[in-house]
């Protein structure tokens, strides 16, 4: 790891990236193998194939949800940073960030996690989850076990709990409240390590 | 109640126990001079009839050792009954305390009566009968999940913390010894370590009944209890090896360095044999279809033959039996029809129940001793050191074992760490082991006030602690629905991260485990199940019958009614039960922390659950399965596009799996993957899905089901 400066170098834009997002040097270098690997054909950027070409991806049931959230219809093609921009919000969370500072929230607050967690289910972009959206992702994550009717009753249950101001669907602060108890910040985290 | 109790133990003084050693035999009436014919050395009071023919005889000889036994049992058995029917007493004081005390009034009654000390608990008795039934019930309802995810920590603090608590314990006992050369100066090092050695160990018997009576959460719980099973390697192991120095004329570096490896060779010993035998018993309960009603008798008598193989083998027997139970459970539950997991359920509660209500009741009858060596600076400083020793190493462990962790261990999690290591039976046994030697009176009377003193003080002071510190309780409400859903999400999407950065997380080692035990091992285990049908339809049944009582109409889409209707329980639980089943497994969080004395409804859930996934065997041929990550792609016309099995990996069907399927359609694998649109469509599908669940395969029932219509799923 000595010679760890001269490999970051390697890296365009790391110093600010690492500003950005608090990854620390270490976890960008990793992230850069990684991208590089996905990079199957060296152009510089990451496209919906390279996505596509992760195996396990593929048997997700939110895959594609996923992929979404790094390359949809407007950014075809993911350079370094955007892809490290994304995954910085699943970094464990800062306990010293405090919301009174002027330092823009980071990205991998609770809010900004829940937000992220919050797209997959809204596809449309609407600002809420509407009944028809949830009940895609359940079928997407319950697959055939399920009938139909069973499943209705559940998105039904579900969105009775969650829907406070009673207009058929789930904004972002009704999604919020309904996963107080989830410790998200544990949960949404995963470690950059190798 | 009092007065039967009192009655047995009043019956109970004539009475030795074969398993204990014997006391003094009692002096036999004498007969009367043997009748012709009689047989002279048969002794038995008889009337006194002249004549050969007696009309009634006690003959107590017959039945002494069974009979003796059973009325411990019994006593034991009353025992705990009479605890529980006086309803503020169990609150105060832990049940372990209350048996303690009946055993100590039992062995002063005893000793009393008999002017002799009552028989004592043999080790051999406690290693081979009591202790194997409570290890296997924790084993058998450890939550798996839990004790996986915290397994390194658990290692950590059983591994280095008793080596920690035994050396730390050992050595300074020794400073202490030689300070007070006059009364103590004949006790060695290797003594000090020996004795050592067998005090360190927290025990899981003593731990779990104080524990379960209080609602830590499940990872203090998880954390205490995985300590106090795994430190038996550590434990037997040092003990052993301190017992073969002392026999040594000397001991060199090169012994040292053997007893660690022996360490390891133990403890994985101990888990080989103990996954051999977890995996034999779930081939073997394959089988048991044709003669259900001894199915159960094979998880029993498969744990304990693990057990009793590694104590052969000098291995450790709880790793064992702790290993087989974990192994053999999701293969067998599936496996045995309901009531044969009633039963295995019910027999281990049961077992362990008593073993546990004997076994402190024993350590009370045992306390009453003929001869007792006290020393107090030896006493007391064992207690002190004890606290001590196992308070800075809770300290300095958790303190390196937070920076690996993403749940800190909070610094109230590790007060109740360190005060809740509680010693018990274990330690009492050991010590009767030790070879003779002029100190071991001393030895065990140490041990009975260390134990003594843990159970009764810590025991009854750790409530009001916990309380006071205010530790993380148990949360006791049930997750709702949405944050079930969110849940999930966030897992499979946290899964999904992880492969993108390609590290291989928590999840990447789950979905190996499950990847491999849905290919090879449930394949082989398990047998085909009918059940699995029959609970689909039981629990839509039971959905279908609730929904039918608020509602006029059967299918609930999106119904203004439906926001008024208040949730039932039951409805809850259904929808629950449903999510949990279906849902990929990441988190149960509705496991009840591990209780002693009840099932809970989630050990039945669990039961329903099972059938569901090998119902998936059936459909693997064309599903992919969300339970796993992994495809179970058979038909070689599936490795087309990519596209087209990503699209297939998110089909979801509408209807549930039956066998019909599989006769169906072989021809066409592909098009039995559905896309269900959303909610308009499918009220006209949802009709008729639950009847032709049950019919037999080769017909074609309602065509409606499949509705053959594969979408694309980009959007």
């Amino acid at each position: 790891m000595g010679s760890s400066s001269s490999r970051l170098d390697r890296v365009p834009g790391a110093k600010d990236l690492m500003e950005e997002t608090g990854f620390s040097e270490t976890n960008i270098l990793c992230l850069y193998d990684r991208f590089e690997v996905l990079d199957r054909e060296e152009r510089g950027y990451l496209r919906l194939e390279d996505f596509e070409a992760i195996q396990q991806l593929a048997v997700n049931p939110i895959g594609d949800r996923i992929i979404g959230a790094f390359v949809f219809p407007g950014r075809e093609t993911l350079d370094f940073p955007s892809f490290v921009r994304v995954l910085a919000h699943f970094r464990p969370t800062d306990t010293t960030w405090s919301r009174s500072g002027s330092q823009p929230e980071p990205a991998n607050s609770r809010t900004r996690k829940l937000r992220f967690a919050f797209s997959l289910y809204d596809q449309d972009g609407d600002g809420k989850i509407s009944r028809a959206e949830l009940t895609e992702m359940l079928q997407a994550m319950l697959g055939m076990q399920v009938t139909d009717e069973q499943l209705q009753s559940i998105v039904g249950r579900a969105i009775q709990e969650a829907d406070l101001d009673r207009d058929g669907a789930i904004s972002f602060d009704e999604f919020k409240k309904s996963v107080e108890k989830v410790d998200i910040d544990h949960k949404m985290s995963t470690r950059f390590l190798r | 109640m009092d007065a039967l109790v009192l009655c047995l133990l009043l019956s109970a003084y004539p009475l030795g126990c074969p398993g204990l050693t014997p006391p003094a035999q009692l002096p036999q009436p004498h007969n009367l001079p043997p009748a012709p014919g009689s047989n002279g050395s048969h002794r038995s009071l008889s009337v006194d009839l002249p004549m050969a023919l007696r009309v009634f005889s006690v003959d107590y000889h017959h039945v002494q050792a069974p009979f003796e036994i059973v009325l411990w049992i019994m006593l034991a058995s009353l025992a705990k009954l009479g605890f529980h029917w006086s309803g503020r007493v169990p609150a105060v004081v832990p049940e372990s305390c209350l048996l303690i005390m009946v055993g100590l009034l039992v062995g002063g009654v005893i000793y009393g009566v008999r002017h002799s000390a009552p028989p004592t608990l043999s080790a051999e008795a406690f290693f081979l009968f009591l202790l194997p039934p409570i290890v296997l019930d924790a084993g058998y309802f450890l939550p798996g999940r839990l004790f996986f995810e915290n397994l390194g920590t658990i290692l950590w603090y059983a591994v280095l913390g008793t080596l920690w608590n035994v050396l730390g314990i050992g050595v300074s006992l020794y400073g202490v010894c030689l300070l007070a050369h006059s009364s103590l100066g004949d006790v060695s090092l290797l003594h000090c370590l020996l004795f050592g050695s067998l005090i360190a160990a927290v025990d899981p018997v003593a731990v779990l009944s104080v524990f379960q009576e209080m609602h830590v959460n499940e990872q203090l719980h998880i954390l205490v209890f995985g300590e106090s099973l795994l430190n038996d390697a550590v434990t037997v192991v040092l003990y052993k090896l301190f017992e073969s120095f002392l026999r040594l004329p000397s001991v060199s570096g090169l012994d040292v360095l053997l007893g660690g490896c022996r360490v390891v060779v133990v403890g994985l010993g101990g888990l080989f044999v103990g996954l051999f035998f977890g995996l034999v018993a779930a081939l073997t309960s394959r089988f048991t279809s044709r003669a259900q009603v001894i199915a159960p008798l094979f998880v029993f008598l498969y744990s304990y033959l693990s057990y009793l193989t590694s104590e052969m083998l000098h291995l450790s027997g709880i790793m064992a039996i702790v290993t087989c139970a974990v192994t053999m459970k999701q293969y067998v539950e599936a496996n045995v029809s309901e009531r044969s997991n009633t039963s295995i359920q019910y027999f281990l509660k049961m077992w362990s129940s008593v073993s546990e209500t004997l076994i402190f009741i024993f350590l009370g009858v045992s306390t009453i001793q003929d001869v007792h060596m006290w020393s107090w600076p030896f006493v007391c400083s064992t207690l002190l050191l004890c606290l001590v020793w196992r308070a800075t190493g809770v300290l300095l462990l958790t303190a390196v074992v937070n920076k690996l962790r993403r749940n800190a261990v909070t610094f109230r999690d590790q007060f109740i760490i360190a005060y809740g290591g509680l010693r018990g039976a274990i330690c009492f046994s050991l010590v009767f082991l030790i070879d003779d030697f002029p100190k071991k009176r001393l030895f065990i009377t140490t041990t009975i006030v260390v134990i003594l003193f843990t159970v009764f003080v810590q025991g009854m002071t750790i409530k009001p602690l916990v309380e006071l510190l205010d530790v993380k309780r148990k949360k006791r409400a049930l997750p709702t629905v949405s944050e079930e859903i969110h849940s999930r999400l966030i897992d499979h999407l946290l899964a999904g991260i992880e492969d993108v950065v390609g590290y291989w997380g928590q999840h990447y080692w789950k979905d190996k485990f499950e990847q491999f035990n849905k290919k090879y091992l449930r394949r082989f285990l398990i047998r085909e199940e009918r059940q699995a049908r029959s609970s689909i339809l039981r629990v839509y049944q039971e959905l279908e019958r609730r929904e039918q009582r608020g509602d006029e109409e059967a299918p609930p889409l999106v119904d203004p009614r439906s926001n008024s209707r208040p949730l039932l329980p039951e409805e809850m639980d259904s929808i629950r039960r449903i999510l949990s089943r279906n849902l990929h497994n990441f988190n149960k969080r509705q496991t009840p922390a591990y209780s002693r004395h009840t099932l809970h409804q989630d050990a039945t859930m669990d039961r329903t659950r099972k059938p569901l996934h090998r119902h998936q065997s059936l459909g693997d041929r064309y599903t992919y399965n969300t339970i796993t990550h992994w495809p179970q792609v058979e038909d070689v016309e599936f490795n087309g596009s990519h596209k087209l099995r990503a699209g297939l990996s998110r089909s979801h069907t509408v209807c549930s799996i039956s066998p019909r399927h599989v006769l169906q359609d072989t021809s066409a694998p592909v098009s039995t993957a559905q896309t269900a649109p959303a909610d308009p469509r499918s009220s006209s599908a949802t009709a008729d899905q639950v009847s032709p669940q049950h019919q037999t395969p080769g017909g074609r029932g309602p065509k409606k089901q499949l509705s053959f219509d594969l979408e694309s799923e980009k959007k």
